[in-house]
């Protein structure tokens, strides 16, 4: 069922990936001549940079459309039964089939520029399933909240910005102060990023305890989310 | 063997004096402790069954909560306190076409609609031309849906859910599709599965399909069950009760 809806989805959606695929490497562009200037001392800025943006990217995406995935499809929950958890899995899925589609574009850039592909990249596909899981559990709890609260939208937008400059996207992460990085390494984003950036660029493998937290913060969202989402969809036919 | 236990279900739904959609209206009414809705019982206190088989009716008057009871039966409603218990696959036709994509041609909208109803790619597979010669569309199965007219896009859709292989029916009110032979097939594809025994669920206005289709029916007002029984039966006291409350 979840095949046939993503096939349904890209279909409309295949010629326009070009486009998709632009607006994240334009968007590196600018960040990349603006900011060269500031941190151009920093080593592999422009991949950084880029990789972090994917990072960002997939998560503002898939967030902020599965937000409207029960909201968006009222007669698939208030006309037949289908487990409604299917319809988030299947817009984050729709979103993680074009993150992937941009991170191996990525790899050839990342060849040119560094020399070389470091042998971790292998490690990629778990960290990606890991952050996969993580926007699914976001996705249930923000599509459910969104029922109820028809202005979500509009205050995760705004977050949505904000997390992009609490992530180190455009900075690297020793410009963060030390008082704050506690605080700052909350943001599972920030975390997501620097394991990307660790097993894509610096070709370090991942300590143990960084990839048991992210897998940590995968399993808190889903956990959460799927809780939240079970409570609130008794109700969704009639809010919706 | 009962199909369709319902236990004690009531709804309760809640009719808001001003609706809050928002987190900042949410706010405010938290701060101010007011719950700015009434309480409405769509449904209070229905138990029936309805075993393996058979047809049962359900009937009344506008807004006796008919809708809801088939809702609930077909789990998109929850009930506030009772339970449902259903044996068998149910399709249930509250609205036909639920997922139908314009843009898309009808042999892929065939495969969409049917997964939505639980059917796996190979069961589709099976039953695909079966739907397509039912719905007479065999001609345009690769034009887009967009292009159809609404009677060939009913067409599709009822034939579609009538050949999931459904062992309970759900139906509201949707049999008036199509033009005169086509409502007859379904009349015909209804009663044959009536006699492959499996269980229908038919809420209508049209008296005269409940008695040909229905052995057993349901009146409801105002949320309760006012008599289970014989459809004659049931009907008679319906229209003595319309009667009722026009004198």
């Amino acid at each position: 069922m979840t095949i046939v809806d993503l096939k349904n989805r890209y279909q409309n959606t295949a010629l326009g990936f070009f486009w998709s695929l632009l607006s994240p490497f334009l968007l590196a562009m600018v960040l990349y001549f603006v900011f060269s200037h500031l941190f151009g001392s920093e080593e592999n800025f422009a991949i950084n940079l880029l990789v972090g943006i994917m990072t960002w990217r997939f998560f503002a995406t898939s967030t902020s459309v599965s937000l409207y995935a029960i909201v968006g499809k009222p007669s698939l929950v208030t006309r037949v039964y289908i487990p409604r958890q299917i319809l988030v899995l299947s817009s984050v899925l729709a979103n993680l089939v074009s993150s992937l589609l941009e991170f191996i574009v990525l790899l050839p850039i990342i060849f040119v520029l560094l020399g070389y592909l470091p042998a971790t990249v292998l490690l990629f596909p778990l960290v990606h399933f890991v952050y996969f899981w993580f926007l699914f559990g976001a996705g249930l709890l923000l599509s459910s909240l969104f029922v109820y609260f028809r202005d979500l939208n509009q205050i995760w937008e705004v977050l949505i910005n904000v997390l992009f400059f609490c992530s180190p996207i455009i900075y690297p992460l020793t410009a963060v102060p030390d008082y704050l990085m506690p605080y700052y390494l909350l943001n599972p984003v920030t975390l997501f990023i620097g394991m990307y950036r660790d097993v894509m660029i610096a070709g370090d493998l991942p300590s143990l305890y960084s990839i048991g937290v992210i897998i940590g913060f995968a399993i808190a969202a889903y956990l959460v989310g799927s809780l939240v989402f079970s409570k609130l969809q008794r109700r969704f036919a009639e809010e919706i | 063997m009962s199909a369709i236990i319902v236990d004690n279900i009531s709804k309760k739904f809640r009719i808001p004096h001003e609706k809050k959609t928002t987190v900042f209206q949410n706010i405010i009414g938290l701060i101010k402790r007011q719950f700015d809705y009434e309480e409405f019982w769509a449904l209070k206190d229905v138990s029936f069954e309805v075993n393996k088989g058979e047809a049962l009716g359900i009937i009344g008057k506008n807004g006796s909560g008919k809708s809801t009871l088939l809702k609930i039966l077909a789990q998109v409603l929850y009930p506030n306190s009772g339970s449902v218990t259903m044996n068998g696959k149910v399709a249930s036709f509250l609205e036909l076409g639920v997922g139908f994509q314009p843009e898309l041609t009808a042999r892929e909208n065939v495969y969409i609609y049917s997964s939505i109803l639980g059917l796996r790619r190979k069961q589709v597979d099976r039953i695909y031309d079966e739907i397509l010669d039912f719905a007479e569309l065999k001609k345009f199965e690769n034009m887009k849906l967009k292009n159809f007219s609404s009677g060939m896009y009913l067409r599709l859709a009822f034939s579609t859910a009538i050949n999931a292989i459904p062992d309970t029916l759900l139906i509201d009110e949707v049999l008036a599709v199509g033009d005169e032979t086509f409502q007859k097939k379904c009349r015909d594809k209804i009663n044959q599965f009536q006699t492959e025994g499996k269980t229908i669920v038919f809420v209508s206005h049209d008296l005269d399909t409940v008695k040909k289709l229905c052995q057993r029916s349901i009146l409801l007002n105002e949320g309760r069950i006012v008599i289970i029984g014989d459809t004659e039966k049931v009907i008679n006291d319906y229209l003595a009760m319309l009667q009722g409350g026009n004198t």
